[in-house]
């Protein structure tokens, strides 16, 4: 990310120097008094399901729905952390549900979980959140609500036309971008692993013996 | 569309009676669920104000404008309509920038033109990949998710053509 800003932004400035400087300030400050106003708007809908999903951690519907969920998390994540599980629980339902101002709150709090985590090795927490990253980037919806509206208001003859090639294209997406994340990042933590154990051998003086046996 | 229009107001409903049958006090929790977003957007506020500076700066730099001519044959050569170029590139960067082109191109197109459902596919089957990057990791130190951005652009471009591919025999 560091790479991409500093290249981009130097890049983009010194073509601005040359066509139209004067537009340099105005164009930074207008984009910062839109992340303002966007920001502002993310607050009221943060406000509004923040408080509701309060509701649910309270009344352990969060909980009960994590637990459900174990297995294939466990599974995904490879991790084991019940309060990660139940945000990334929720994270996932608010997602499918459509509710994109839900689910960014509970990725925010499942994200920082992971990252202060003291019970998960380095590679791990890179994995569990390569994998959160992704699972995120697709756009996982039951009812992709904001185009059929959009649709509508457009006048559209078949609104819900495009539902099933959304559905289809984001599995497409899934289904390329999960397995890779799984292999590019699954790879690091064997790697770790194996010289972690490597050095437990050492450490107790079989690992020799045992490698040449095999 | 109706029973879409049902379901959150009844979430909101079930979990509200719910809480009160599992006597939760529903007042405080809710104010305490609420309080916590004020924080939450001040440590989000930074990575969306960096991130919308750069994409502002792309675009009036001309770098941009210069970048989708190159690229427009390639994707012409996939199948994908020359007129979704500029979709495809604020798609992942901006979820407002790529409502207020897909309403642009929707207005030029029309919604139920080939043209217009691909734009429509594109945009309601990929999420902005950019600023869940920045958003979702703004607390994180532990920031190696490269690779997992670079997978994912990659399996954007891959579905971009795929939607239009499902667009035409769809």
């Amino acid at each position: 990310m560091n790479v991409l800003f500093t290249a981009v932004f130097i890049f983009s400035a010194a073509l601005l120097l040359f066509s139209a400087p004067q537009e340099f300030l105005p164009a930074l400050l207008s984009a910062a008094s839109s992340s303002a106003t966007l920001c502002v708007a993310l607050l009221s809908s943060y406000a509004v399901f923040c408080g509701l999903s309060a509701l649910w951690e309270k009344s352990g519907v969060a909980a009960a729905l994590a637990k459900f969920l174990r297995k294939p998390l466990k599974r995904l994540f490879k991790s084991d952390d019940p309060e990660f599980a139940e945000s990334v629980c929720m994270n996932i339902s608010a997602n499918l549900l459509g509710i994109g101002a839900l689910a960014t709150p509970y990725g925010v709090k499942a994200a920082k979980l992971l990252d202060g985590s003291a019970y998960i090795g380095e590679k791990e927490r890179e994995y569990a959140l390569a994998m959160l990253f992704t699972l995120n980037a697709a756009s996982l919806q039951i009812v992709p609500t904001s185009v059929i509206a959009l649709r509508t208001a457009a006048g559209s003859a078949a609104p819900s036309s495009v539902v099933l090639p959304i559905l289809l294209s984001s599995a497409f997406f899934l289904a390329i971008a999960l397995p890779c994340t799984k292999l590019v990042y699954g790879a690091k933590l064997r790697r770790e692993e194996k010289l972690r154990r490597g050095k437990k051998r050492k450490a107790f003086g079989i690992g020799s013996a045992r490698r040449a046996e095999i | 569309m109706k029973i879409v229009a049902l379901v959150i107001p009844a979430l909101f409903l079930f979990s509200f009676a719910y809480a009160a049958a599992k006597k939760v006090n529903v007042y405080e929790t809710f104010i305490g669920g609420v309080k916590k977003a004020p924080p939450l957007i001040l440590s989000v506020f930074p990575y969306i104000a960096a991130i919308m500076m750069l994409s502002t700066l792309f675009e009036k730099s001309g770098l941009s404008a210069a970048f989708l001519e190159k690229a427009a044959p390639f994707f012409s050569a996939a199948g994908v309509p020359a007129e979704l170029m500029e979709l495809i590139l604020v798609k992942p960067l901006s979820g407002s920038g790529a409502t207020a082109v897909l309403s642009r191109v929707l207005a030029a197109h029309g919604t139920d033109s080939y043209v217009g459902r691909c734009a429509c596919v594109i945009f309601g089957g990929n999420e902005t990949i950019f600023y869940v990057g920045a958003v979702y990791f703004s607390g994180v130190k532990h920031k190696k998710i490269t690779a997992a951005i670079f997978i994912c652009v990659i399996s954007y471009l891959l579905s971009v053509i795929f939607a239009c591919f499902l667009c035409r025999i769809m």
